[in-house]
């Protein structure tokens, strides 16, 4: 940290929050809060002489709130860069830390919080995680009973510069406590709080105890555990160790602390598997090892940010096995346990490899995407014409689309990942999809409809989920009707509903919207402006008249190639059970209304060319008869 | 494509409403520290234990087994359970195989007198088990079927609330009143609980 600190291309920047970023990989912009220290940072050198003459103590939140601090204070000896900041909230306003500064005249009561743009190539984000506060399980009275502590005050208390100086003592007596118990998986593991594995907790409580024991030989100490999980090299070694070392490890989780008022000695009632019984054990301090959970304001961030977050509130990463590093936006990073729970070696390599991820984009004059992305036809935007519009910008999910009146929507190719939801959604066809345009999507459509359109099932799927599982229903074997028909775009947001209303206008027999489970979006929120859609489409066709299941609406991933068969073959019942002559008297009678709503496709560039591909498509209309209105 | 397999044990309970939840139990014993009729009265009784007899197939253990008989549905062992799984409904979900094939309920059930009882229902509101139903009769009584409480063995815990409800004394309990040392010793654990919440 002293190391970054001098190097002279790093500026590190303490005490300032991100307030908001723009741009894109290359080219962000970020707005810096730094917050008012009331202590000039290019005077003060870190003596600590303010902190000696302040009058004011409040509770030490690096030492767990076991030592006090002054309201002018360094969070820890070892801060870099070793600024001392006045905490206003705790401040008197007695002005002995001015007096003590002298001559330094390095307080000032005048700042204020600063606010600054920088111009930066890449984000790395390393906000880390927080830990679990255990007073909210009953059971094993944290908070209520003084001896039960967590592990990060087992962490302070054990160390040689906490606030005991390493002398282990238990809260209640100041006694050195004989006989201590560490219990796993508090927080962690529990539907009724983090249904997760915290990861390190199980290594950490063995270096806890081997520390301890090694500190203090003759202690008794128990580690009650679930499962232990050592699975990294030398990891295992290390529990051989400890239990070498006469540690107890008991499988079983404890059911409850109790105290006895007189002695404050703790009881821990649990099964022993080993023993098969149930035991009921004293001692006289007890650990919690305490769930990681994600940071208080991950919220906040991931919205500054524009990342997305898996279940529980970790940031997501674009892939989990090949991008681990990466957020779903270029340019942006996750290092460390922000992204998920890490030990230390983990954190450290993810870290290296944001910097070198991050190190090529700096590096180079220019950057490559996809070509598939987003164009729009300026001609077309309504925004132009100086009316509000905008859905394209709300469907965009990494924030490509700035749609200001009087403007047509401004794409910024760097952001567009190329899912195709703003094409879909813009109401007057003014956004295009380079090689998934609406003629060549159209032009699929009706080459395959063009023969015996109503016994056919015609299936969108999403270029990364859907497609794939009919690829593994294909490769696998799996038997599914012969009448399944299928394109693929490149996400479910893409498929507009204009191709569905085209595929039943031209007589289909059932169509399937299919795409990644909502989880599993490889455009973020990508699904769900198709699931929207799908929804309201479901409706609407209903109400022209379709049978139940003729539009079927499934999330299916690249590895249920089994849902995939299973779904096609449902639906192929499901025209069987409904009939031929049903479902050719529901198209006819559906067919004007679509007709109507189709037609404002033929305004697309390039459709009506794609409506003449084939002589023997059935095509009702003409560019000409749309024009003169029939 | 799904293959034909016969249902197992573990299938047959899930199947049972209630026992749905089985699998998610990976067997971390919070339950059988946490169960008074464990510390109290059974020492071999194991909730845990009796999952993983189901889940490996050990159908008549399983329905020898005290667990399946003497769970009270107090529910202390849901509120602790990490995987949130309503152990007594799966308990549940496993006796009520037992019934189907053949075994005793080895509690004594309330026995209702069908000669006093009037059918005023208080006992069915009073039955946490939902044990107890009005059931007819063909015996006609004020122009209507008289009703009578009927217990249902299989669901009964033999707690008593029927009988200390019932206005016509109708409900007996066969099984013998617990022993004053085992009510005193009840008595004294539920003070001490009493006494550290109170600290």
């Amino acid at each position: 940290m002293v190391d970054a600190a001098r190097h002279p291309k790093i500026t590190v920047k303490t005490y300032t929050n991100v307030e908001r970023v723009e741009g894109y990989v290359g080219n962000f912009k970020v707005q810096l809060r730094e917050k008012a220290r009331y202590v000039r940072a290019d005077r003060c050198n870190g003596c600590g002489e303010c902190a000696k003459a302040c009058p004011v103590e409040v509770p030490n939140y690096f030492e767990m709130n076991l030592a006090p601090r002054k309201a002018a204070y360094v969070p820890m000896s070892q801060s870099v860069p070793l600024l001392y900041t006045i905490d206003m909230d705790a401040c008197i306003h007695c002005y002995k830390c001015v007096d003590a500064c002298g001559a330094l005249d390095a307080i000032d009561f005048s700042q204020e919080d600063k606010i600054e743009w920088e111009d930066v190539g890449s984000v790395v984000v390393a906000t880390g995680f927080n830990h679990f506060d255990p007073s909210v399980i009953p059971e094993y009275g944290y908070s209520q009973y003084p001896n039960v502590i967590t592990a990060m005050e087992m962490e302070r208390l054990n160390n040689s510069a906490g606030p005991t100086t390493g002398n282990l003592i238990r809260p209640s007596d100041g006694l050195n406590p004989k006989r201590v118990a560490i219990i796993n998986c508090v927080g962690s593991r529990d539907k009724r709080f983090n249904p997760w594995c915290s990861n390190f907790c199980c290594m950490y409580a063995i270096k806890n105890a081997i520390l301890l024991k090694q500190a203090n030989p003759d202690i008794d100490l128990s580690i009650y555990y679930i499962d232990i999980r050592t699975p990294s090299k030398g990891y295992e070694e290390f529990y051989d160790r400890a239990r070498e070392m006469g540690i107890h490890f008991i499988q079983g989780r404890p059911s409850l602390i109790s105290e006895d008022p007189l002695t404050r000695n703790l009881y821990i009632h649990s099964e022993d598997q080993a023993l098969g019984k149930v035991i009921e054990k004293e001692y006289d301090m007890v650990m919690l090892n305490q769930a990681a959970v994600p940071q208080p304001d991950v919220d906040t961030v991931s919205s500054i940010l524009n990342i997305s977050q898996s279940p529980g509130g970790w940031f997501m990463e674009y892939h989990p096995k090949l991008r681990p590093v990466d957020s779903p936006t270029d340019g942006i990073f996750l290092a460390g346990a922000c992204q998920g729970q890490k030990d230390i070696p983990a954190s450290v390599s993810s870290g290296l490899a944001c910097a070198s991820r991050a190190g090529r984009i700096l590096h180079s004059d220019e950057w490559q995407i996809e070509p598939i992305i987003a164009q729009v036809w300026e001609d077309r935007c309504v925004s132009a014409e100086g009316k509000q519009c905008g859905v394209c910008a709300k469907a965009c999910p990494y924030g490509a689309i700035t749609v200001e009146k009087g403007t047509a929507a401004l794409i910024t190719t760097a952001k567009c990942h190329g899912c195709g939801g703003c094409v879909a959604e813009c109401p007057h066809n003014a956004i295009t999809q380079m090689h998934y345009t609406d003629a060549q999507i159209l032009a699929q459509i009706r080459a395959l409809l063009a023969e015996k359109p109503e016994e056919k099932i015609f299936a969108f799927r999403c270029q990364w989920c859907s497609y794939g599982g009919a690829d593994l229903a294909g490769t696998s074997h799996f038997d599914y009707s012969s009448n399944e028909r299928g394109i693929r775009v490149m996400c479910s947001a893409r498929m507009d509903s204009d191709f569905i209303y085209e595929a039943f206008r031209l007589g289909a027999g059932a169509v399937m919207y299919s795409g990644c489970h909502p989880q599993d979006c490889h455009y973020i929120t990508g699904q769900r402006v198709g699931a929207v859609r799908a929804d309201r489409l479901l409706k609407t066709l209903e109400k022209l008249g379709m049978s139940d299941g003729r539009f079927r609406i499934e999330w299916i991933s690249a590895a249920e190639g089994d849902k995939y068969s299973r779904v096609i073959n449902e639906m192929q019942q499901t025209i069987n059970d409904i009939g031929m002559q049903q479902i050719l008297a529901e198209n006819a009678a559906m067919r004007p209304e679509l007709e109507k709503r189709s037609r404002r496709m033929y305004e697309v560039p390039m459709v009506p060319e794609a409506s003449t591909y084939s002589d023997k498509m059935v095509i009702a209309m003409s560019v000409k008869e749309v024009k003169d209105g029939k | 494509m799904e293959s034909e397999r016969p249902l197992t044990f573990a299938d047959e309970v899930r199947a049972v409403p209630g026992g749905e939840h089985l699998d998610r139990c990976y067997s971390c014993g919070t339950c059988v520290s946490r169960c008074l009729i464990q510390q109290k009265l059974e020492p071999d009784y194991n909730p845990r234990r009796l999952l993983r007899m189901v889940m490996l197939e050990m159908r008549e253990e399983a329905f020898q087994s005290p667990t399946t008989w003497l769970c009270s549905a107090c529910d202390l062992c849901y509120s602790a359970c990490p995987q949130e799984i309503h152990i007594s409904s799966v308990i549940n979900a496993v006796k009520h195989l037992a019934v189907k094939a053949g075994y005793k309920p080895v509690i004594q059930s309330a026995k209702v007198n069908a000669q006093t009882c009037v059918g005023c229902g208080l006992c069915e509101q009073a039955c946490p088990y939902e044990a107890i139903t009005l059931e007819k009769t063909n015996v006609p009584f004020r122009g209507k079927e008289l009703t009578i409480a009927q217990v249902n063995a299989e669901k009964c815990m033999a707690c008593g609330l029927c009988a200390s409800v019932c206005r016509s004394t109708s409900i007996e309990l066969s099984t013998a009143a617990p022993s004053e040392e085992f009510i005193e010793d009840i008595h004294s654990w539920m003070m001490k609980q009493r006494r550290e919440v109170a600290a």
